[in-house]
């Protein structure tokens, strides 16, 4: 008896099958690397600000570095590891793997997922991924250390980077992406074949239309960087010259460059596949709390079709400078440019959502409005390095840094965040702390703007990217105390977030019991009771209305009908 | 007790920060490096016109939202307007807004830059008084070469200063073929707006022309090891006749066999130093 117990425990909370298990999973292991990246964010922004300085003991610095010094090779870690957790190891899980795994069968009226088995595995790979790359900062010389973007032949044995971090490192990374590549597969097909009766495409809430795209990114441009990571650790291990030449080649017929096209091949649409799920909660959430359809909800969906499509031709805006011919630069400026047009249509359509309606400022609304804030900042300051000519200065300066940070960090994380806020209740059938929520967002929202903001201050005046030391450069000193405030906001954000992670735990353990449908939202997960038992719907819905159907005339008495309700006549 | 302390700390606080830069904004005062070259004004002038345009549209933007905050919060009494957005009308306007963005803003820059593109920075300077120099970065330090008298690379007499110290003279283009001994490095020299990667197994070009003497610094711009940050160059800009001085000071002498003495193997960094340039200049067209 006790030996069935035991197997139960392990197929319900460690190999499950269930979707919404796997997305906790997700959850989980996004928040802790989350937490893990972050930290290390602050050690690098104490460099730049007290360049060979002690770290203070609230970083830790005893800890990690003898007598608390950083040295430019653990700087140099920090940065790669910081990127790379960040953006595969925080923010893919947090939004595709937990709420892609979460929203999409729940939204759409399945059962679970086409390949519940798949999905399995595609959680252990991501976990094996996790220990491979965790594993990395054990070996004597430590962690990957050729940036996030290891360019050879920096990241290869004859560049200069020796140690088995890097090798660690483009394994892991490849191991994670063959990990989204079995989550893509599996969202792509559940959406085509598992949706509900009368689940037509445009009924689908934008949420869910935002993470089938980045699904249908993933599948066409993650095996692109897998081939080139693949070269890479061949490169790495058994001597193959892919990535290298001038005077480092022994042999002839290797292009550095070919790993740049390849990188940014996938590296640009990985920015659209991080913002799309963001982009899509946020619509789906601004709806919800202005009760009021979703503004042009079929110009939205073409617009990030439109995207989608012009996100894979525009890699080229990150090799500006790496003698380009004009001709191709000039297109890819020009490409660039042209995502403007959706991208502005789509942003007026979030202040069409919230036009003439009936805001409620829940936390989950206020991380979605502040979406429409930093990702307003972050996509206009991409228009200088859109262009050839301001991005020669700008280029591979802190100008760039504070750029994708507005973009990736700052909107994909706010993003997360309010989807997080959102779903809780149906997650964990718990009520979170609103006002903890509220107190945690002005918290992060004005020391969030301040840090990137100045980063972009610093790259224009000057100081690039991935500097151990700043104060070696005289054109710089100008800018050294900006560097300090800017170090002092960023630990505030940092440890600011103590609040949410007080409020996560402690609502999941103590707090109140959530009813089934407290925003009063019509899509379908929440004419569900919780807890929903695998499988979903006890018998499956029928769809009748869009996913937006809020203060609609038709319906007495509340402003929201779901969409398996008949509308009444 | 303890308001005592708070003032303790209160007082610690503002010693520690009395000194920084606290901005919201500090684009408003805190300059790029001064611009002494001859076209650098053009990259300021696009960056100028871009701060001004989107700062124009983000307010409008954030001034919306205000109002929308402010107009729409929910109050007893207030419902939302049921609309859908997805009359003709709508998606016209929406589709208007998003084309009037990118004729003001993204078809302007794109414009001047383009022009740019043409008259200064593709544009490579042909022509006698133009001077070449050869650029080969490697871990962690830059490597010049001149042509010498004979106007041609790759001679007895070419000029190899000492590392990191690069000398130009003012107002005369200085025509620059850059490729790297290891890794990439990015040749960036903030005051005069100009970067260009070197990459192996390519050799790149750039140009710039000095419109002040004085001394500035260069750097790595691409992640190139743990020296990448102490990987800095100066270039020094004087008179056509101290150029010159300089350049006979540095030429080679009678018993210099070439790189032989050039070449001291490996220096303090355990550094290789290159022993031949490996490259040499590439006539374009």
């Amino acid at each position: 008896m006790s030996e069935h117990h035991e197997q139960t425990f392990w197929t319900k909370y460690i190999f499950s099958t269930d979707h919404k298990v796997i997305a906790k999973q997700f959850l989980w292991l996004g928040l802790f690397f989350l937490a893990f990246g972050g930290f290390q964010a602050l050690l690098i922004r104490w460099q730049l600000a007290y360049p060979e300085q002690p770290l203070p003991w609230y970083l830790l610095g005893n800890l990690f570095y003898e007598g608390g010094l950083m040295t430019p090779d653990h700087y140099n870690v920090l940065f790669t590891m910081h990127g790379t957790i960040m953006i595969f190891w925080a923010i893919t899980p947090m939004l595709i793997g937990a709420f892609g795994n979460f929203i999409i069968p729940l939204q759409i009226g399945a059962p679970d997922m086409a390949f519940p088995r798949l999905n399995m595995i595609s959680f252990w790979t991501m976990f094996l991924a996790s220990i491979v790359l965790l594993a990395s900062y054990l070996l004597p010389e430590g962690a990957a250390a050729g940036g996030w973007t290891s360019y050879p032949p920096l990241s290869t044995p004859v560049g200069g980077i020796a140690g088995e971090g890097q090798t660690l490192w483009t394994l892991a990374l490849t191991l994670a992406g063959t990990s989204t590549l079995m989550g893509a597969i599996n969202y792509i097909i559940t959406v085509v074949r598992m949706r509900a009766p009368g689940m037509t495409y445009f009924k689908m809430p934008l949420s869910v239309w935002g993470l089938w795209l980045t699904s249908i990114m993933n599948a066409i441009f993650v095996p692109i960087i897998a081939a080139g990571l693949i070269l890479l650790l061949l490169d790495r291990t058994i001597g193959t010259q892919f990535f290298i030449a001038g005077g480092l080649a022994t042999v002839e017929g290797g292009d550095p460059l070919l790993y740049q096209h390849v990188f940014w091949i996938f590296g640009h649409p990985e920015v659209y596949i991080l913002i799309l799920p963001a982009w899509g909660i946020v619509s789906e959430l601004l709806s919800v709390f202005s009760r009021k359809p979703a503004f042009g909800a079929k110009v939205t969906v073409i617009c990030m079709c439109t995207i989608v499509v012009l996100s894979s031709i525009v890699w080229g805006h990150h090799m500006y400078t790496t003698g380009m011919s004009p001709l191709l630069g000039k297109a890819f400026m020009f490409l660039t440019l042209l995502i403007s047009i959706p991208s502005s249509i789509f942003f007026l359509n979030w202040l069409g959502t919230l036009w003439r309606g009936n805001l409620h400022f829940d936390p989950p609304m206020l991380f979605a409005m502040g979406v429409i804030w930093v990702f307003g900042l972050g996509g206009l300051t991409g228009l200088y390095n859109a262009t050839v000519t301001s991005d020669i200065y700008l280029h591979d300066t802190m100008f760039v840094v504070g750029h994708f940070h507005y973009t990736m960090a700052a909107s994909v994380l706010f993003g997360g965040l309010a989807a997080i806020y959102f779903w809780f209740p149906k997650m964990f059938n718990k009520k979170m702390n609103p006002l903890l929520g509220k107190i945690h967002f002005w918290v992060s929202f004005i020391p969030l703007n301040y840090v990137f903001f100045n980063m972009m201050v610093l790259g224009y005046a000057g100081q690039h990217r991935r500097l151990y030391n700043p104060s070696e450069y005289e054109f710089l000193a100008p800018i050294s105390d900006l560097n300090i405030s800017i170090t002092i906001f960023a630990i505030i954000l940092g440890f600011s977030q103590l609040i949410f992670a007080y409020n996560f735990i402690n609502s999941i353990i103590n707090g109140e019991k959530a009813e089934a449908n407290p925003w009063k939202a019509n899509t379908l997960e929440w004419t569900l009771e919780g807890p929903i038992p695998h499988g979903n719907f006890a018998t499956t819905p029928t769809v009748y209305n869009g996913p937006h159907e809020y203060s609609n005339p038709a319906v007495k008495d509340r402003d929201w009908i779901a969409q398996s309700e008949p509308m009444p006549t | 007790m303890v308001k005592n302390t708070m003032k303790i700390w209160l007082k610690k606080i503002k010693s520690k920060t009395k000194n920084i830069t606290w901005t919201a904004w500090g684009i408003w005062y805190i300059d790029p490096p001064k611009d002494v070259s001859l076209d650098g004004y053009r990259i300021d002038n696009v960056i100028q016109y871009t701060d001004t345009v989107i700062t124009i549209y983000f307010s409008i933007v954030i001034l919306a939202l205000i109002f929308f905050i402010f107009k729409y919060r929910t109050r007893p009494g207030h419902t939302a307007v049921y609309d859908k957005g997805d009359t003709k009308k709508h998606v016209l306007a929406t589709i208007a807004m998003g084309l009037l963005v990118f004729f003001s803003i993204d078809t302007v820059i794109e414009a001047m830059s383009f022009r740019d593109l043409k008259e200064a920075f593709w544009n490579f300077p042909k022509g006698k008084n133009v001077v070449k120099v050869e650029v080969m970065p490697q871990q962690f330090a830059w490597n010049f070469r001149y042509p010498g008298s004979d106007g041609k690379f790759n001679t007895e007499d070419d000029v190899v200063p000492a590392q990191n110290l690069m000398h130009v003279p003012v107002n005369t283009p200085i025509l620059i073929q850059i490729a790297p001994f290891d890794v990439i490095h990015s040749f960036y020299i903030p005051n005069f707006r100009v970067k260009q990667d070197a990459t192996p197994g390519m050799v790149n070009a750039m140009w710039f022309q000095a419109t002040e003497t004085g001394k500035f610094e260069i750097a790595c711009a691409e992640l190139c090891g743990n020296g990448h940050y102490r990987m800095k160059g100066y270039l020094t800009v004087e008179s056509q006749e101290a150029f010159e001085k300089w350049l006979a000071d540095n030429a080679p002498q009678e018993d210099d066999d070439d790189w032989d003495d050039w070449d001291t193997e490996v220096d303090e960094d355990n550094r290789e130093i290159p022993k031949e340039w490996g490259w040499t200049w590439k006539e374009i067209q």
